[in-house]
């Protein structure tokens, strides 16, 4: 379900949050579905437990699941975090425009890189 | 849940442990690194209850070790080279482990036989280094131990047995709490399994912390000075080298800390890039004397 991936710079527990953070927010983790134990996913992953928790924790924080003591954890209702989400991707979406601007590239370029994404998505 | 403190052990007068103080929280995945000769299989050892103490106590929940039938029941230990009578089966040493073992699990001895299949009528002599290994681990699991002492245990496995080591290992922790202290120079595997390191030196403790901690407490700098500008007073900076205008700094302190520092002397460029555990056990020993050398032999 997740990957991680030993040539990418994160910290594992973010590569954890950040995976099951895009499953949620693309709707393959359904809200009310439960999430897998720290138990099986630390023997799945074979990674530190501790590391788990602390990625649950933090999605728990971010509103992406909530834990029911005794029961695991659940993906919440999903407004608040897709919210909360697609705020973050506007700022980031900003911060390209300007990187893009100040190396010089034109409006008309980043446009057409965008709307080949959005097409692609269309086909 | 292991506690060493002032530990001191010499063999023919050189002191291979020097005042070592260690103390691993229970439930926690401590990994001991440090370069060879620093003393990991001596103090794994004491742990054990192998070797006595020449001075300093060496403690598991509390209680020393050395001797101590009750103490030592709750613990397995790996060693790197194993253990096993002459003619002994694979079956045989699982006979004699469960007889030492009161909580040994025969039931999960045998559903292990799915990861580890082994012929437990072969002697142990007679096996491969790695499934000598296999079979030790699947003994030391089925003990069900409160304390797990592995001696760069995945030394000789293959990728898909380390893999389910790790994996039964990991299940384990979350599930038991069971506490695992784990000697190996694999960091890139070390990283992924604990959340605490311990760096031995010389027979002593060098740093002793949580990772988070540790990889919080350093890091890699990639920037580009205005002319003119000199760095800002202050940062304590383990490592500096340089390409053409790129500077590279590995400087102690928090990212946002040390960011932010640099930010006072406005640089042109300035990128701050976690670094791995192998990047802060070599600047962290590189403080020792102990360093990578450019070598040309």
């Amino acid at each position: 379900m997740i990957n991680i991936n030993y040539r990418d710079r994160r910290p594992i527990f973010e590569q954890v949050k950040d995976g099951f953070r895009n499953l949620i927010i693309s709707g393959v983790l359904k809200e009310g579905e439960r999430m897998p134990s720290v138990r099986d996913l630390a023997s799945q992953l074979a990674i530190n437990p501790n590391t788990i928790q602390r990625a649950y924790r933090e999605l728990e924080i971010d509103g992406y699941i909530c834990t029911v003591p005794g029961k695991g954890s659940f993906v919440s209702q999903r407004d608040e975090a897709a919210e909360k989400r697609r705020a973050e991707l506007r700022a980031k979406m900003s911060e390209i425009a300007r990187e893009f601007r100040h190396a010089g590239l034109g409006e008309e370029e980043l446009i057409s890189l965008i709307r080949k994404e959005y097409d692609h998505d269309s086909d | 849940m292991i506690v060493t403190k002032k530990l001191c052990k010499s063999f023919d007068g050189f002191l291979a442990l020097n005042g070592l103080d260690v103390n691993v929280p229970k439930g926690a995945v401590y990994g001991l690194v440090g370069p060879n000769g620093a003393g990991k299989s001596t103090l794994i050892r004491h742990l054990a209850g192998i070797y006595i103490p020449d001075s300093g106590e060496v403690l598991i929940d509390g209680h020393p070790v050395y001797e101590n039938v009750e103490t030592k029941s709750r613990i397995a230990y790996i060693p790197d080279d194993i253990f096993y009578y002459t003619q002994a089966t694979v079956a045989d040493m699982k006979d004699f482990c469960k007889g030492l073992y009161k909580s040994f699990d025969e039931e999960r001895f045998e559903k292990l036989g799915e990861v580890f299949g082994m012929d437990l009528k072969r002697p142990v002599r007679k096996l491969s280094k790695g499934m000598q290994k296999q079979a030790a681990f699947r003994i030391a699991v089925s003990c069900r131990p409160d304390v797990i002492l592995l001696d760069e245990p995945v030394d000789g496995l293959d990728p898909v047995m380390r893999r389910n080591v790790w994996s039964i290992i990991m299940a384990d922790v979350a599930e038991n709490g069971t506490t695992v202290l784990v000697s190996s120079h694999n960091l890139r595997e070390l990283e992924d399994v604990c959340d605490h390191v311990g760096i031995m030196d010389k027979g002593s403790m060098l740093i002793e912390r949580s990772l988070d901690e540790l990889q919080n407490n350093i890091v890699k700098l990639q920037l580009v000075l205005r002319d003119g500008t000199e760095l800002p007073e202050g940062l304590e900076i383990l490592g500096r080298s340089s390409t053409g205008k790129l500077e590279q700094l590995i400087v102690r302190g928090k990212a946002e800390d040390v960011e932010e520092q640099i930010a006072q002397v406005s640089p042109v460029y300035c990128e701050s890039i976690p670094l791995n555990l192998e990047e802060i056990f070599i600047y962290e020993l590189g403080g020792t004397g102990y360093e990578v050398r450019n070598i040309i032999v």
